[in-house]
Parts: structure tokens; sequence; C-alpha cells
């Protein structure tokens, strides 16, 4: 489970994330929408452990990310927006030193990049230094490092980006697939398609706060619109405010 | 309107267990494993494709260290004939080490606060570092080592001639040299260690004023500095070399004699190794050790309680948005830029914005700048109340020499970079229509006019302090224009032949092959153009000094020859310029002109 509780952030004088309560159980898809500047990354950093909220806490699996950073982060695996690469470490070496650091024992180790490289299809340049690599080969790369220790939660912020549609296709059966068997995936995405695709439910995010929270279907109850589709839903509900949500919409979901 | 839901949830299965956490020895094997792949790529890579560079790097350095070495043997051979007391003399050697070391010391302090913020707060890799379930501590103690190594490498390089002379003139026994290193180490992870507990208090603590306290420091180290060098330069003129000479520098050099700093146990544990008392010499070593490993102790322990707190505090901080207006200066420079075409205009207030913005750019501008003040500071000294002509005409012609490869670093750092930078530009700059060539002229004028009026200043200031002849204040800014346009062509024509559009910081760029280049091109031109100038002028003014004493009599002839060999040496170098000038900037505009982005 990934609770939020009550949780800001705050930047000088300025509220990234104001008051954010959210619970997203075990099996669960769930994306994270919003304009720039809603506050989507500043909640991914703080549910990795980057960033310790102002007020209130953030756990995953019961460890709080402030007090329990090590367990917590144990649990996930991360793929960032702008991945981070050894340049001067090949794909498997980087994969080697990932999965050593999340306790893998040797054997395991050579088992899981196996899986990963067939999965992600990484053999043709996994020996090959990953300064050689394109954005796309990269963004693979990291989503097998992300995957290597099966994490109970993965946490991705723009998981499409750079990924050629063979890739995004692969990802997308993959996550799944990971859901399928309990894993929570955590997103945050622009790509209204994806989400609509794939995610479960959606949140919607804007100066901070989460303003919607639901299946697409509900948006569209809750928006009484004629569309059924995510895009119009998400303009409409962004429109007339200079991309900002209309003011009073503030629909949520009660996890039971 | 506020609505609540409910949805199900397909059944969860059990979840997969996940492994015990790594023990803190295979934590520190793993970590130890990447950065040892890491530098193993590094090496096979430079000696694969920089064999030219590192050659270049090596024979430089050998020069540099063996230059110090064979001048500090000279000057402790000196003291040791000198200075006959011994107590005098272990007093004048354990001035000049503990002063040293103490400068030395400082300066790591500061170095290492400054690597450590860059690598612990700003470093891509810590974003990666910090969401992998290592240790907080292993994480800082990485970044740590990694500070040591860049910190101290520098210590070798300077401290090795010094200490290995010291060991050769007083005859030192075997194990002065085996402590050497232990020693070394030790001594470097002690201000290592102060560096990051003061750079992890500030960014925690004080994160909003951290800009001031690393200006405050500076400032402090600055003003101590030029303190301390006022009090050993403005020392007793007359009876240089003196005993009472030497037991003024002494008493001056006294600052560092505390009981209580690491730089003394260092200097007086190496001295005691050199004369023999091997005894006293490991107690400072044991000192030292236990010192370097309480800070060490001390650095994790705060580490591992604010680090990520420090991290996440200081996150907001460098995310704020800047406003930034038009400045006066931009107005006035476009002013003063408005003959050129408007292209060029704008692009030179674009490089001077970016330039400006940047402080890594600046601040490393401004250390430059900073040792060229220092040395035309001191130029009075050099004249040391000698009249002779060719003496003073010999110090011109090196003020000379030192504008121009104080120039030729400022060319290589910042103005080869320029193209390469522009290429990841250039999707703008290639929409926008303007010529190629025109990007390549204007950066060589905004360098040449940027290197024209200071260098041109400071060399007429340093002749005007000298009291030279105007033949040589002509011959001198005349070479200095050669010089200044010459340099700017190279850096800016060698910058668009060999571009490295692979990194983004103009440093790492200048580091490379090409910029290795352009600073050994630059050099060799200098010392061309300078002897072209310098030599002829040097014996054209002997040869008039002693005709007109009367002591050579019948040189009409010679200083005839003499006088053909100033024009014709100038007239080389007139000629010189103009090649180096244009020939690297021809070749460099070919090759824009064919670069594809």
């Amino acid at each position: 489970m990934i609770e939020f509780n009550n949780v800001t952030r705050n930047f000088a004088h300025k509220v990234a994330v104001d008051g954010l309560t959210l619970k997203v159980p075990p099996g669960e898809l769930f994306a994270l929408l919003g304009p720039n500047g809603a506050g989507k990354t500043t909640t991914i950093k703080m549910l990795t452990g980057l960033l310790r909220p102002t007020a209130g806490n953030v756990r995953v699996r019961g460890y709080d990310l402030a007090s329990d950073v090590r367990r917590a982060t144990h649990a996930i695996g991360y793929v960032p927006e702008e991945p981070f690469l050894y340049d001067k470490l090949s794909g498997r070496e980087f994969l080697e030193f990932a999965a050593e650091m999340r306790g893998l024992d040797r054997s395991t180790v050579n088992d899981r990049i196996r899986r990963e490289c067939r999965y992600f299809e990484l053999d043709d340049f996994i020996d090959d230094l990953t300064e050689t690599y394109s954005h796309g080969m990269k963004q693979r790369l990291v989503f097998a490092s992300a995957m290597l220790h099966d994490p109970p939660v993965l946490v991705i912020d723009e998981p499409m980006v750079g990924l050629d549609p063979r890739s995004v296709r692969m990802v997308k059966d993959r996550l799944r697939k990971l859901a399928a068997v309990g894993t929570i995936i955590f997103m945050s995405t622009h790509t209204l398609a994806i989400a609509e695709e794939i995610a479960q439910r959606i949140g919607i995010m804007d100066r901070g706060r989460l303003h919607f929270l639901g299946t697409v279907g509900q948006l569209q109850s809750e928006l009484a619109s004629s569309h059924t589709s995510l895009e119009p839903l998400f303009l409409e509900l962004t429109a007339g405010n200079n991309g900002r949500p209309r003011k009073g919409m503030d629909c949520k979901l009660k996890i039971e | 309107m506020n609505s609540h839901y409910t949805i199900m949830h397909p059944p969860v299965p059990s979840p997969t267990p996940l492994p015990d956490f790594l023990s803190p020895q295979l934590e520190a094997r793993a970590f130890g494993r990447a950065r040892n792949r890491i530098l193993a790529t590094l090496l096979r890579q430079t000696f694969a494709h920089s064999r030219f560079r590192i050659t270049l790097v090596v024979v430089l350095a050998s020069l540099l260290w063996g230059g110090m070495f064979w001048m500090f043997a000279d000057g402790f051979w000196f003291l040791e004939s000198t200075i006959t007391q011994p107590d005098t003399h272990a007093l004048a050697v354990g001035g000049v080490f503990g002063a040293f070391f103490a400068a030395l010391m400082l300066m790591l302090v500061f170095s290492s606060g400054i690597i450590l913020y860059g690598s612990l707060f700003r470093s891509r890799e810590i974003t990666f570092l910090l969401t992998i379930p290592a240790r907080t501590e292993r994480v800082f103690l990485h970044k740590l080592q990694e500070a040591i190594v860049l910190s101290s490498w520098g210590f070798v390089l300077l401290g090795s001639p010094i200490l290995l002379a010291y060991g050769m003139v007083s005859a030192a026994p075997w194990y002065y040299y085996a402590l050497l290193l232990p020693f070394i180490v030790a001594f470097v992870y002690i201000p290592v260690s102060i560096g990051a507990i003061i750079c992890l208090f500030v960014v925690h603590r004080v994160p909003d004023n951290r800009l001031t306290v690393l200006v405050g420091g500076l400032v402090l180290l600055v003003v101590g500095g030029a303190w301390i060098a006022w009090g050993l330069l403005t020392g007793p003129k007359n009876d240089l070399l003196t005993p009472d000479w030497f037991q003024e520098i002494i008493g001056r050099l006294r600052f560092s004699d505390y009981r209580l700093l690491p730089s003394w146990w260092l200097s007086t544990g190496l001295l005691d190794a050199a004369s023999g008392a091997w005894s006293e010499s490991i107690l400072f070593f044991s000192l030292m050790i236990s010192n370097a490993l309480f800070f060490r102790q001390l650095a994790l322990w705060q580490a591992g309680r604010t680090y990520r707190t420090a991290y996440s505090g200081l996150y907001g901080k460098t995310m704020r948005r800047k406003r930034l207006r038009p400045m006066r200066f931009d107005r006035l420079l476009s002013w003063l830029l408005g003959p050129l075409p408007a292209t060029m205009r704008l692009m030179t207030i674009k490089d001077l914005r970016l330039f400006r913005r940047d402080p890594l750019q600046w601040s490393q501008f401004l250390i430059f700048t900073g040792f060229l003040m220092i040395y035309f500071f001191h130029i009075p000294r050099f004249t040391y109340g000698v009249s002779s002509i060719a003496w003073v005409n010999m110090v011109s012609f090196l003020n000379l020499s030192v504008v121009g490869l104080l120039l030729s670093t400022f060319t290589t750092r910042f103005v080869y970079p320029m193209i390469s930078l522009e290429g990841r530009r250039f999707w703008m700059l290639g929409l926008l229509g303007v010529p190629r060539r025109t990007i390549l002229w204007g950066k060589f004028y905004f360098a040449a006019a940027g290197s024209i009026i200071p260098c041109s200043g400071l060399v007429l200031v340093s002749d005007l302090m000298l009291g030279v002849s105007n033949l040589i204040v002509l011959s001198h800014q005349l070479t200095c224009l050669m010089l200044c346009l010459g340099l700017a062509g190279i850096a800016v024509g060698l910058g668009a032949w060999l571009p490295n559009f692979r990194y983004e910081s103009p440093s790492r760029i200048a580091a490379g092959f090409g910029g290795t280049l352009t600073l050994v091109v630059s050099t060799l031109y200098i010392l061309i153009v300078v002897l072209l100038t310098a030599l002829p002028t040097h014996f054209y003014l002997v040869a008039k000094y002693a005709n007109l004493s009367g002591d050579v009599p019948g040189q009409t002839g010679v200083q005839w020859w003499l006088g053909f060999w100033l024009a014709a040496g100038t007239a080389a170098s007139l000629i010189l310029g103009a090649i180096t000038t244009l020939v690297p900037l021809r070749i460099g505009s070919r090759a824009l002109q064919r670069m594809e982005f």
C-alpha cells in the first residue's frame, strides 16, 4: 500500500503539494495527471525518498519515507523521467550494480538480468557502454533495472517518453501483468491515452492539490459530459481557467 | 462538488519476499566494484583514443614536477649552505614547511567543501543513489572518497617535489620516504572531512545563505592570503639573505606554528623522520591517523543525521524561478556594439549574458584574473634596485610572455568551447538564417576585443613600472596586439575545426583533445612571437647602451645589423601573427560550413 497522509511540501513561499491524501492499494495501476507545475514530480520525489514532506507523511508498505527511507525504497523500483546511467559502465554492469544494491545474490542477479534482457530486448547492446545508448535504449535499461528485484511498488515518471511503439507496447503489457500479480504501479504522465488505456484510476492534480480521483467513467459522469475518452474530459476539466481545473471542481474517490 | 465512489480491486496475490539488505561490507564492495569498473574503462579509453593528450599531459606534468624539484632542491642546498647554525636551519625549514602545509590545509578545506557541495547536492548521480536502498553514510562516504582523490592529486603534484627534494638534500633515511605517502593521505583526510562537515552544516542549517557563506569564505581566504603575503614581501629589503634577515622571515612564518594544527604535525613529523628521530615521527603519524579517523567518523555521523534532510531542504531553493530583466550593462553594450551587424551584435550580447549567468564560468575567470593581478602587483619587486638595461628588458619581455600565457589559458578555457556549446543550440541559429561565417567571426571579434584592452593595459602598466624605453613600449604594444589576435584566431578556428558536442560543460570541452591542442599551439605561438621581438630588441639595446657608454668603439656596422634584425624580427612576428590569426579561422570556417548538426 502507498499512503500519502495529508502531505504538504513547500518550496520557500510556494506550496508545491498541498494536503495530499491518497492511498493506492496493491494490484492497482494508478496514473497521476495534471498540467505543468501541478506538483506531480514533487509527489513522486517524495514517494521515492528524495524529498521530505513539510507536513504529513508518505508511507510505502507501512514504512515512513522520512524515518525509514531504506526499508521503503527497498520495496520500490523507480523509473525517473530523466534516467541517470553511469556513462562508463556497460548496461550489464549497471544492472549488476543495481541488483547487488538490492541484495540479490550472484546467481539470482544473473538469472534476473537474463530475464529482463529477454523481456526488454536488451541483448544487442547490453555489453556496450551506456554512453553510446539512444534515449529509448536508456529508458528500456532503466525499466529493466527497476524490475530486477521484483519490487512490490513501481514508481514511474513519464513512462513512455523516448520509447518506440514496440517498446511502448512492451512496457504497457509488462505493467498490466505486474499489476495483475499485485504490484502497485504509480505513474505520472502527460500522455492521456496511456493513462486511459492502462490505469485503473487517475488522479488530476493542479497547483499542488488533487482535484479529481477516480475512474475515467466517474470523471465523465462527474462532468456530465458527452465525451467518453480522457483527453476531451481532461481538457473540459481544465478549460476556461487558463488550463487550470474549473473552480469548485473537487471530486475524490474513497477507497474501501 | 465532492463525491465519493467505491471500486472493486482484483484479489491481491501474496507479495514476493524482498531480499535482505546488503551488509555494510558487501555494500562497500559493490560501490568499490562499480568505481573500479568506471576507472578501468576511463583508463582504457584514454590510452586507446587520447594518446596524444595523455603524452602531452605526462610530459608537461613531468617538466613541471622536474622544474619544481630542481628549484626546491636548489633552495634547500642554498639554505643549508647559508644557514650553518643547525637550530636556525631547522627553524627555517620548519617555518617553510609549516606555512606551506597550513596554506594547503586551508585550501583543501575550501576546495573539498565546494567539490562536495557539487557532488552531494547538485549531481545527477546522487538522485539515483538516494533512491536505491544504500545506507546514507555509504553514499556520503562514496562521495567523500572521490573528493579526497580530487583534492589530493594537486597536493601530490605540488608537495612531492618539495618533500623529495628535502629528503635528498638532508640525506634522509629510508623511512622518511616510506612515511611520505601515509602521512599525506592521513593529512588530506582531515581538511577534506572538515570541508565536508562545513558543507553539510551550511546546507542543512543556512541553505538560503550558502552563497553568502561561500563568498565570505573566499574573501577571508583571499584577505588572509594577501595579509600573509604582504607580511612576507614587505620584509627587510636590505641585508638580504643574512642571518638577521632569515630570523625576521622565520618570525613572520610563525603564524603556522600552532601545535594544534595538523599541518604542524605533518611538518614536524616529516622533519623528525628526515633527521632520524623515527620514534617522534611515528608519534606524530599516530596522532595524524587518529585525528583523520576521528574527523572521518564525525563527518559520517553528521551525514547520517542530516544529509537527506539537507538535500530535501535545498531542493526547493535550487528550483526557484529567476525573473530576469534587461540590465543597463546589456543596453550599454548594445549601444557600444551599434556599428556591428545586428546578428553579430545580438550574438555577442547573448554570449556575454550566458557567461555572466554561469557562476562556474566567471568564478574561474576571476581566479585567473586574480593570479594575473598578484603577478603584476609584484613587478616592482623584480627590479630589486637593479638598473641594468638587460635585466629590465628581460623582465619586461617576461611580463609580456606571462600575459600571453595567461591569455592562452583564458582563450583555451573560455573561447575554444564557444562553437562546441553553440552546436547544441544550432537548431535555433540554423533556422535564423545567420551565415555560419558570421557566427565564427562574431566569436573572433568578441574574443579579440575582449582580450586586447586588458592585456595591452597590463603590459603598458608593467612597462611604466619598470621604466623601459619608448621603443620597448611600442614593441610590446605591437606584440601584444599580435598575441591577442593570434590567440583568439587559434581558439575560435580550432574550436570550429575540432568541436566537441558531447559535453555541456565548457571545462570538459576544453579538457579534450581540441582544447589541449589549442593550448599547445597557443604556447608555441607565444614563444615564437615573443622571441622574434625580444631577442633583437635585447641585443639592440645592449649594443646601444654599450656604445653610448663609449665602451665598444666602431660598432656602427653592428648597430645597423642589429637595427635591421630588430625590424626583420618585428616584421616576421607581424607576418606570423597574420598567418596564425587567419589560417585557423579559415580552416574553422570551412569546417563549420561542412558541419552537420
